[in-house]
């Protein structure tokens, strides 16, 4: 039976929790991508585990599509990422706080 | 064939409406105008007169047909069709109201070409017309109620057609807010009817009142008074009078056909279709009469003091609808209506001569500053006689028979008919006397002092042809119904009566009012005469001070406007004002103010979490997830 799932989840969940502790605690907006990116593959790990666990392809799918979709996300991203640079150079999110109430 | 014919009748005026309303911002060419304003309504004149044509060459049972487009609503038992009905009444008033209204309409491309808004004022004259035909055309209170209002808005639009001209604007919307006050009463009419028949079509609810609501009780009473409210706004009788003669604000024309010839005519038209539910009702019936006497009493007197040519007619006028309103009350529907026709051909006649002299003289409308006109204006001296000789009952012309009939059928309905028939032969001498005092301080005396700046000029075809037509039928227009010769409009009008008493006078009564009118109206145009013409107009200047109490209180028009605004306007503007004060800001204000404060207080409690910070939304999501995720585990 190969690997069992625990180890899939294991991994999964120390990914994802990387991935939000960046995201938490660092304050550069390309590194906030990338621990989003991170949290992303955490999750794919879980759903391929799960595929292979239970033996169905669903699993698979999903994590292909969340592939695309992340894909996606990065060049948004990105793209917003380049923008605030020419804009106003730095990339401090804690220095983007117009939305503040 | 002659149902859709109906419907061409309706739709053209509002097509001519809708056509000039909205075809863009620049002013199109006048001609084209011209051609849209006044065609529709001639095309559709040409179509009441085809289906007038057919009715009249059917029996007298087979000339009502009601034509349905679709059902409108169905409440209930209430089932209201958008649908029209042709029957000898109403084709009558669509004849007086597009053919007249053609008459005047084609008068006003010469009158207005000068003007401003030109376009504009064709398309509300069509719009006008078209809210009238709808009045008279429908066959149920609904569109006549729709009607009514519209002719409402359409009167508002024409009074305040000089909208930068404050008088105007206030003239406007007091002219509104009483046609209002009306609507409200055929409302609440309408509400009683549909409570008590289920029904408001004219010929349920005509059909069933007598055995329903029986005769002279409570509710026929109540039925009949709230429609009378409506009428009385409309046909500006005492007291919801004093809006008429304001509206002279508007041009010329307008007066002619809205607030001389047709719009104010609706009331007549409102109590004589429903002369089954005033048979019902014999006091509210004899208070219409009585409030039509006072009326006609009250604005003859005010007219013979007036200064101003088209005030002069407007009171006529409020007094001339006077004695149809008393006519109708007292049951003498075919009389009402034959004055109401009669009175079309001449007062539309009278206010467009009046116009015609108000164009020689370049705006001029003081009939002070007028005065030796008949060599400058002959066309509009012979037309003005004969309208005058026409209202002040001088046989042979329309009004000697529509008044007298009105008159001698009076005299023979019961004493109270005695008493308005005396009351209209007094009036008949008041307006004998100020017709002819216009007519001879405007066309004979002197000219006014330092003579006419420009020599008045004569009119062009445009103007002069409608005014002589007028003429003829005023002449002739009374010759359809003469006592002991010819009946014609009772028998036309038969069908649509269902509840005519069918009064007739006796000869000897005839021949008596026929003499007494005479003499009435001998007696006003002498004592006119010899006051303002006898000796070229001195003595009028010697009277000018006689009675100045009793002057003053005609120039005050009976007070009644002070009176008004003391009794309902003022304690109104009081009561808002209060209210503004006093209630607004700790009631309904403080409703508002006090949620307002609580929604204010709340948004402060969550602004905190608002900090702007990207990373704390995260750290919300995250929270939040854990709360989610605990809630799911410790819940199963």
């Amino acid at each position: 039976m190969g690997i069992s799932l625990m180890y899939y989840l294991l991994v999964s969940g120390g990914l994802f929790a990387l991935g939000l502790a960046g995201v938490l605690i660092r304050r550069n907006m390309l590194l906030l991508l990338l621990a989003v990116e991170l949290m992303l593959n955490g999750a794919n790990v879980a759903l391929i585990g799960f595929s292979r666990h239970w033996d169905v392809t669903d699993g698979q799918i999903f994590a292909l599509v969340v592939m695309v979709v992340a894909a996606a996300e990065v060049v948004i991203g990105l793209g917003l990422i380049v923008a605030v640079y020419r804009q106003r150079i730095v990339l401090d999110v804690d220095e983007l706080d117009q939305l503040k109430g | 064939m002659i149902g859709s014919l109906a419907w061409v009748v309706l739709l053209l005026p509002l097509a001519g409406a809708l056509v000039l309303g909205f075809s863009g911002s620049a002013e199109p060419p006048k001609a084209l105008t011209r051609v849209a304003g006044v065609g529709t309504i001639a095309l559709s004149f040409a179509a009441t007169l085809v289906i007038f044509f057919t009715l009249l060459g059917r029996d007298a049972d087979d000339r009502a047909l009601t034509t349905t487009a679709w059902r409108w609503a169905e409440l209930g038992p209430l089932r209201i069709d958008l649908a029209l009905l042709l029957d000898p009444l109403s084709v009558l008033m669509m004849l007086v109201i597009t053919g007249v209204g053609m008459l005047i309409v084609a008068y006003s491309t010469e009158y207005m070409n000068h003007d401003r808004d030109y376009r504009r004022f064709f398309a509300e004259m069509d719009f006008f017309i078209f809210a009238m035909l709808l009045l008279v055309m429908a066959a149920n209170f609904v569109f006549l109620i729709i009607g009514w209002a519209l002719v409402g808005l359409a009167s508002y639009l024409l009074i305040g057609y000089y909208y930068d001209r404050p008088s105007a604007v206030a003239a406007a919307k007091k002219a509104f807010v009483i046609n209002v006050l009306g609507d409200v009463g055929l409302v609440l009419a309408a509400f009683v009817m549909a409570v008590k028949l289920d029904t408001l079509d004219y010929a349920g609810v005509f059909g069933l009142a007598p055995e329903k609501l029986g005769h002279g009780g409570l509710i026929p009473e109540l039925i009949a008074v709230l429609l009378f409210v409506g009428a009385a706004a409309k046909s500006a009788q005492v007291p919801l009078h004093t809006w008429l003669p304001d509206a002279m604000e508007g041009p010329t024309p307008v007066s002619a056909l809205i607030h001389a010839a047709t719009m104010v005519t609706a009331g007549v038209y409102l109590v004589v279709r429903c002369n089954v539910l005033y048979q019902l009702a014999p006091h509210a019936s004899e208070m219409v009469a009585i409030v039509g006497a006072v009326t006609l009493f009250i604005a003859a007197t005010i007219a013979t003091v007036q200064e101003d040519i088209k005030r002069v007619l407007a009171w006529s006028t409020v007094s001339q609808i006077g004695y149809m309103i008393m006519a109708a009350g007292l049951g003498l529907y075919t009389g009402a209506m034959f004055h109401f026709l009669t009175h079309a051909f001449f007062k539309a006649l009278l206010f467009l001569v009046a116009g015609v002299v108000i164009h020689a003289l370049v705006g001029e409308q003081g009939i002070d500053r007028m005065g030796g006109l008949k060599k400058y204006l002959p066309v509009a001296w012979a037309t003005t006689l004969v309208g005058c000789l026409a209202i002040s009952g001088v046989p042979p012309f329309a009004g000697f028979f529509s008044k007298d009939e009105i008159l001698a059928r009076a005299w023979d309905a019961g004493d109270l008919g005695k008493v308005l028939s005396i009351v209209g032969l007094v009036g008949a001498v008041l307006t004998a006397f100020y017709m002819f005092r216009m007519f001879f301080r405007v066309f004979h005396g002197p000219e006014p002092e330092g003579g006419y700046a420009h020599a008045p000029h004569p009119s062009g075809p445009a103007m002069t042809l409608p005014v002589i037509v007028l003429a003829v039928l005023s002449t002739v227009g009374g010759l359809i119904q003469v006592p002991t010769v010819n009946h014609w409009l009772d028998s036309w009008l038969d069908v649509s009566l269902m509840a005519d008493p069918a009064l007739e006078a006796s000869h000897a009564t005839e021949w008596r009012t026929m003499t007494m009118s005479v003499i009435a109206a001998a007696a006003g145009i002498g004592l006119a005469w010899f006051i303002f013409a006898a000796d070229g107009g001195r003595r009028r200047v010697q009277m000018a001070g006689a009675m100045p109490a009793l002057r003053r209180f005609l120039l005050d028009q009976w007070r009644f406007d002070p009176v008004i605004d003391d009794a309902v306007v003022a304690p109104g503007r009081d009561l808002g004002d209060a209210a503004y004060r006093g209630f607004e800001p700790y009631g309904s204000g403080g409703l508002v103010r006090g949620g307002v404060g609580v929604a204010t207080a709340a948004a402060r409690l969550v602004r905190a979490t608002q900090n702007g910070l990207v990373r704390m939304s995260a750290f919300g999501l995250v929270v939040g997830l854990i709360v989610v995720a605990a809630a799911m585990i410790l819940g199963r």
